[in-house]
């Protein structure tokens, strides 16, 4: 039997026996991610149906001024409340989400045809007032334009003359796009996540763990080559990974056959093929630079100090693409997270990936994850890695 | 057959360079037992892990059976059982699967290691452990597994570090029994220890090491005759020159 298969065999054994740690690990795998994406989604999608057509109560100063147009918000299903006493302060201490303002002199603008001012009281910071303040605006417009259409009806002019241009958005994003424009903010970032730092605990406990527990020095000494152990050790920590992400990939497709939405994707079978295709690279750099890292530390806790920083890594990409968003050309399937990132969505997507991209993908990946395992193998030959305290 | 010729090795400190090992040379012989003898600190477990070409030396070379142990490390490790200062048994494999783990990595098929194991268990007497997890052994019952797992590819040289540490009066006179029956088999058998007893009980040739230097080396017999002593304890005191040591 080779070296490499036996130290495969001996850490996962070792690793099963210890039911608890794998037991958590795994839950968290199914649970958390797909849970997660789920909570969002439903939160989000009950959040806009409430906003969309739900009652709401609207602050309005000087309602007495403009009867009429309380009158048709109320059939509108928004009802006029007393507003507060100071309105800005209000607005700014979040006590109101915002406050219509009437005039008085709004009453005799009307009567003489002049454009009659409303004041419109918000906080363009407050993200949460967006569907809110677009829902009042929209119901004002509509007004202004019924009454204005009958204003020039009255004087015998067709009101259609005062319309240019017509503009009719045609949006031709699919179904499924759309639903995987909210999928690709958190979907790959969990998915990423999982591979690449799914065999983070084995990789630590069996280099800077084991070499605490004082067992490495003996293993070291064994005929076996270094590069076998080592291997055998970070393909151990994929296979776990790969577990892993297998649960939760089953998870979320669990979960998005329970949102009704129209938002959640159907995994399929090829879908999760792909999904599968991109993450494997993922776990083998993933397991080789926590080798790296593992392997160059004194101890457990200095070697999980790196965590932190690790799980913020993959989510640079896609901070940067927020923030600065370009059209997916062949060089981004070079750059690690932003290739799986970019990968994923346009599997979620439902887009097919051409053999080029994939390629270039698999080469450049692979071959980062071998330049990783080549200096990690350097650092198993060190003399001070077999020798604690 | 382990030969070991000026052997010199030094660690970098934050403040200054430590020579843990000056200059050290000695022979062990096959179906000889051969003691390392010094105060804590001397060098033995330094000296050890250069033998079992875990360190490579600064200055010198080792020989196992004629096999250089840098240039030839893995095939000097095939004949060498290593038992390290920390025993290093994993916890949740059972003994049997301690054993057979570093038979695998010796290259061996797993007939052999079943049978070399039944061997080992029989000679130390651990068929009542052999299938728990060693997870809360007694000192005495891991130093037992990692001596078997370090003995399962059946080596010609065995490299004992501080063998007896922590071990009770029953353990340890049954350890000596099974290092003086790897004698009697025709191995080479280095070990290293601090107590003065335990080498003049078992050694046919002792290294006394003091601050990384061999600064005597012989018989029991030997030795008591060139410090002009009768007792080996007074001899080692006088040799090593120095009555302070733990309050040095």
């Amino acid at each position: 039997m080779s070296p490499l298969y036996s130290v495969f065999k001996k850490e996962l054994r070792d690793l099963f026996r210890d039911r608890r740690t794998v037991t958590i690990q795994l839950m968290m795998a199914v649970v958390f991610g797909p849970l997660l994406l789920f909570g969002v989604m439903q939160l989000a999608s009950d959040r806009m149906k409430n906003l969309r057509e739900k009652a709401v109560e609207l602050p309005v100063s000087g309602a007495q001024y403009a009867p009429n147009l309380i009158a048709w918000l109320g059939t509108q299903n928004i009802k006029a409340i007393k507003p507060p006493a100071n309105i800005d302060e209000a607005i700014r201490t979040q006590e109101a989400e915002m406050v219509l303002v009437l005039e008085e002199g709004f009453g005799d603008s009307w009567r003489s045809n002049e454009p009659a001012k409303v004041t419109l009281v918000h906080d363009s910071t407050r993200n949460d007032t967006e569907v809110m303040l677009a829902r009042i605006q929209g119901l004002l417009e509509a007004y202004s334009r019924t009454v204005g259409s009958l204003r020039l009806m009255a004087r015998g002019v067709d009101p259609n003359i005062f319309q240019a241009v017509l503009v009719a958005p045609k949006d031709v994003a699919s179904v499924r796009n759309r639903s995987g424009e909210i999928l690709a903010l958190i979907l790959p970032y969990m998915l990423i996540i999982s591979a690449f730092l799914g065999g983070a605990y084995l990789i630590i406990d069996v280099t800077a763990g084991e070499r605490e527990r004082q067992s490495l020095e003996p293993l070291l000494a064994t005929p076996a080559s270094r590069e076998a152990i080592m291997s055998g050790k970070i393909f151990a920590a994929c296979a776990f990974g790969l577990l892993g992400i297998l649960l939760s990939l089953i998870g979320y497709k669990v979960v998005f056959s329970m949102i009704k939405t129209g938002v959640a994707i159907n995994l399929t079978l090829p879908m999760i093929a792909g999904i599968l295709l991109v993450l494997i690279p993922l776990l083998l750099i993933g397991a080789s630079l926590l080798t790296l890292l593992a392997a160059s530390v004194k101890s457990v806790k200095e070697a999980q100090g790196f965590m932190a920083i690790l799980m913020i890594l993959p989510m640079i990409p896609s901070i940067v693409l927020m923030v600065n968003p370009i059209k997916t050309q062949l060089w981004m399937y070079t750059v690690p997270f932003l290739s799986q990132n970019q990968l994923i969505v346009k599997l979620a997507r439902g887009e097919t990936i051409g053999m080029q991209d994939w390629g270039v993908y698999l080469a450049s990946s692979l071959a980062l994850a071998g330049v990783l395992w080549w200096i990690a193998s350097r650092l198993y030959h060190r003399e001070s890695l077999a020798i604690s305290a | 057959m382990i030969e070991v010729h000026n052997l010199e090795k030094s660690f970098k400190t934050k403040t200054a360079l430590v020579k843990a090992v000056q200059k050290v040379s000695f022979s062990a012989n096959d179906g000889k037992i051969t003691g390392l003898l010094g105060p804590n600190g001397a060098g033995k477990t330094t000296t050890l892990r250069m033998l079992y070409s875990l360190m490579a030396p600064d200055a010198g070379f080792v020989k196992v059976d004629g096999l250089d142990a840098q240039k030839e490390a893995a095939a000097v490790r095939r004949r060498l059982g290593i038992l390290p200062d920390a025993r290093g048994v994993y916890k949740r494999l059972t003994a049997r699967e301690n054993i057979a783990y570093f038979g695998e990595l010796n290259g061996m098929s797993a007939d052999k290691i079943a049978e070399q194991t039944r061997k080992l268990s029989r000679a130390m007497d651990m068929d009542e452990i052999l299938d728990r997890q060693c997870e809360g052994f007694s000192q005495g019952q891991r130093t037992k597994t990692a001596l078997a797992r370090a003995l399962v590819h059946d080596p010609g040289n065995v490299i004992l570090d501080e063998p007896t540490n922590g071990l009770d009066v029953m353990s340890t006179r049954g350890l000596r029994r099974f290092i003086q029956q790897l004698r009697a088999e025709g191995r080479c058998v280095v070990f290293s220890s601090h107590i003065m007893q335990e080498v003049a009980a078992l050694c046919d040739h002792i290294v006394i090491i003091a601050k990384g230097e061999v600064v005597a080396q012989g018989s029991p017999e030997a030795l008591c005759e060139q410090a002009k002593k009768t007792q080996l304890e007074d001899a080692f005191v006088t040799l090593i020159g120095s009555e302070e040591g733990f309050f040095a």
